[in-house]
């Protein structure tokens, strides 16, 4: 999921005509000023970081004055929060919030979920341990959308009457039509607000996109500044980046690589056999470096995820595994694979390496394996947990050595 | 006997001009699926090695009975071509198509059980009736190195597993009644439990092997349904990806995801969920046969 900082959650939201505060993003305290003197002075402050709970981490602030947004912004340029680094604030106009509501549409397993509730401004966790009568989750029909009155229903659930309740229903199916337009995976709305003149206002707003159609989706990536924290709740490693920005440059196939803080590199064809022998590594007393996968031939990708795993200066040995490949051909990606190895020059014997890839073009891809000094490639038909073990105990020797 | 294939089953292959479509259509039929027809737009009235090419599937329903389509159509394309198909009446749809937007995965599955039927996939190498026939890659070039026919069920949500499940199945003598590697996605056409069901009701399915990952709902429903029903054949599970558990669930903001998703969907507690169920939990792969063979009384 590719999460949207809040500039764009709400720039994407006012393109499609929904009410959203005036606000801009600034990465100067003299910008941040610049865009409260614009709003009138007075306006919110936040740190411009992909994740909730931004209040409680003391990264909103209210201010006055244009010098204060300006000092608002000096606190937090730099600052970490949620492990996210703070590059840029986001400043926006001030709402007289005459109601708080919750809303979130989330698309994670089938159907896909609507979930309201009459309170808004606190995490939605908290407001289920209290009152949980106050919350209320739909199946969404992707067919057929959220129907005007399906969401006056849910909101009538929450207890919701009178003139909010049309206002917050077809707010709600609009949201979800948006939500599907825009290819999105979780859209949170929290506070969704009605100012004290009775207008809906979208006051917090959190979007995620869905990774497979950013292709079609462009215009996320379209801007200057790029995702910078697409895994695990932290800033990407220069080679988490870099595999990143080769699964965007180069069409075709699709690497992952997510950095880990042990020592055996671990490069994975098929995300059952990943999960499986990365298990089987941790049971066996042995640290994976990283997890990773890999599908289709890209040889770029391959390439940038090889010396991705090789170039964490963590890693002491190697095991590239699949399940048996049916019809992918062996021989492709071994062969790229120690490509990389061999410009490295690698030998087996001080960085151990082993790789286990069974099925079409076997031989060919043990030919080019060889070429590796000391590689390991056990005979066809050698279960998982045997090249497991041996990964463990090799790379236990050799980091020992290194030692 | 089997579910959803056998060597009777009609099969239109979608996209049956494309470069992996022709090559996977002529090993499929060299193991003896039947393959009635192929269908690709603008190409009705050509052929691939002797099987005609139709530009819709209903031409290829009305003229070849066809039941089961096995579709090989890009990411991007692939909600239209499973659409097209339920329109024209396949009951067995077989979706490899990999990266598929999850928005248009809702809108798939959500026709799919609205009508009744079976699609495997997204994401999948398909499904084999091993000695019969078989959908999509599995099984690869050489399909008898890994899969004897048998009396053992396979479920997975990974593609690569099911021939790792099967090989470790035929190394202790054990053969396969039909494995289905049902899709890796967040969202597939059919759930763990539909598989398992169908599983129970055929009588040459004595057990019934699963392969689980972290997340969706999969394996929580298939504890449910056997607290509710009752075991009625062993089940040995193998669940993979504990070692998420450890590690941040990817990206997390806001918290509608992690609510809705809540702890349940994690392999410790799917694990727990399915041995108070009475399945067994196979702690690698080699154990899978092992459990078997112990659960009907041969161990």
């Amino acid at each position: 999921m590719l999460p949207l900082t809040e500039d764009k959650a709400k720039a994407w939201l006012k393109r499609q005509r929904f009410p959203v505060p005036e606000g801009a993003a600034a990465a100067t305290p003299e910008q941040a000023a610049e865009v409260a003197a614009r709003l009138g002075g007075g306006a919110v402050v936040k740190a411009l970081v992909p994740t909730g709970r931004r209040g409680k981490a003391g990264a909103v602030r209210l201010v006055e004055t244009p010098e204060a947004a300006a000092q608002a912004a000096r606190n937090m340029i730099g600052q970490e929060v949620q492990g996210f680094r703070v590059d840029k604030v986001y400043i926006e106009a001030k709402v007289a919030i005459a109601e708080e509501y919750y809303l979130s549409i989330a698309l994670e397993s089938f159907p896909p979920k609507l979930l309201i509730s009459r309170q808004g401004g606190v995490d939605i966790e908290e407001t289920l341990a209290k009152d949980p009568t106050a919350v209320t989750v739909v199946d969404l029909d992707p067919t057929e959308g959220l129907k005007p009155w399906e969401a006056i229903a849910a909101w009538q659930a929450v207890g919701i009457a009178g003139a909010a309740l049309p206002k917050l229903a077809n707010l709600t199916s609009r949201l979800y039509a948006a939500f599907q337009e825009a290819d999105a995976v979780m859209l949170e709305i929290n506070p969704l607000c009605i100012d004290i003149e009775g207008n809906l206002s979208l006051v917090g707003a959190m979007v995620g996109i869905d990774d497979d159609a950013l292709s079609r989706q462009a215009r996320w990536l379209a801007s200057e500044d790029e995702p910078d924290w697409m895994f695990a709740g932290r800033n990407l490693t220069p080679r988490e980046r870099a595999v990143f920005e080769a699964n965007q440059k180069f069409r075709g196939g699709m690497v992952r690589y997510s950095e880990l803080d042990g020592d055996i590199g671990l490069i994975f064809n098929g995300g059952g056999a990943g999960l499986l022998q990365h298990d089987l590594i941790l049971a066996m007393g042995g640290r994976p470096a990283n997890h990773s996968d890999m599908n289709g031939v890209n040889p770029d990708k391959i390439k940038t995820l090889t010396r991705a795993v090789l170039d964490n200066p963590n890693v002491r040995g190697l095991l590239v595994s699949a399940n048996h490949l049916q019809m992918t051909r062996a021989d492709k990606k071994v062969e790229l694979i120690v490509e990389v190895l061999a410009e490295r020059g690698i030998d087996g014997a001080i960085f151990p390496v082993v790789f286990r890839m069974f099925g079409p073009k076997e031989a060919e891809a043990r030919a080019a394996a060889a070429r590796i000094p000391n590689v390991h490639y056990p005979p066809g038909g050698t279960p998982m947990e045997d090249v497991c073990r041996l990964i463990v105990d090799l790379t236990k020797k050799a980091a020992g050595v290194a030692r | 006997m089997s579910i959803l294939l056998d060597k009777n089953t009609r099969v239109v292959v979608q996209g049956i001009t494309g470069t992996q479509a022709r090559v996977d259509t002529i090993v499929c039929r060299d193991y003896g699926t039947n393959i009635v027809a192929g269908v690709t737009p603008g190409r009705g009235g050509q052929d691939v090695e002797g099987i005609p090419v139709y530009d819709t599937v209903r031409e290829a329903v009305e003229k070849h009975d066809a039941e089961a389509s096995l579709i090989y159509v890009p990411a991007m394309a692939a909600k239209d071509a499973v659409l097209e198909a339920i329109a024209a009446g396949i009951r067995l749809i077989v979706a490899p198509a990999e990266l598929v937007p999850l928005n248009d995965a809702a809108k798939v599955v959500d026709a799919v059980r609205k009508a009744g039927i079976v699609m495997v996939g997204f994401n999948t190498v398909g499904i084999i009736t091993p000695g019969q026939a078989r959908m999509g890659g599995m099984g690869g070039l050489e399909p008898d190195e890994i899969y004897a026919p048998g009396r053992i069920g396979i479920c997975s949500r990974s593609g690569g597993m099911v021939a790792e499940v099967a090989w470790a199945l035929k190394k202790d003598g054990l053969g396969v009644s039909t494995a289905v590697a049902m899709g890796g996605d967040q969202i597939t056409g059919r759930r763990m439990v539909d598989y398992v069901r169908l599983f129970e009701e055929d009588p040459a399915t004595e057990a019934i092997a699963l392969f689980g990952e972290p997340g969706t709902p999969n394996e929580r429903e298939v504890a449910l349904h056997l607290k509710k029903s009752g075991m009625k054949k062993p089940i040995v599970a193998l669940i993979a990806g504990t070692f998420q558990e450890n590690h941040p669930k990817g990206v997390s903001f806001g918290h509608a995801a992690a609510m809705i998703a809540d702890d349940t969907d994690r392999p410790t507690a799917k694990k727990k969920m399915l041995a108070e169920a009475g399945v067994r939990i196979a702690k690698d792969i080699k154990d899978i046969p092992v459990q078997i063979q112990q659960a009907l009384g041969r161990g």
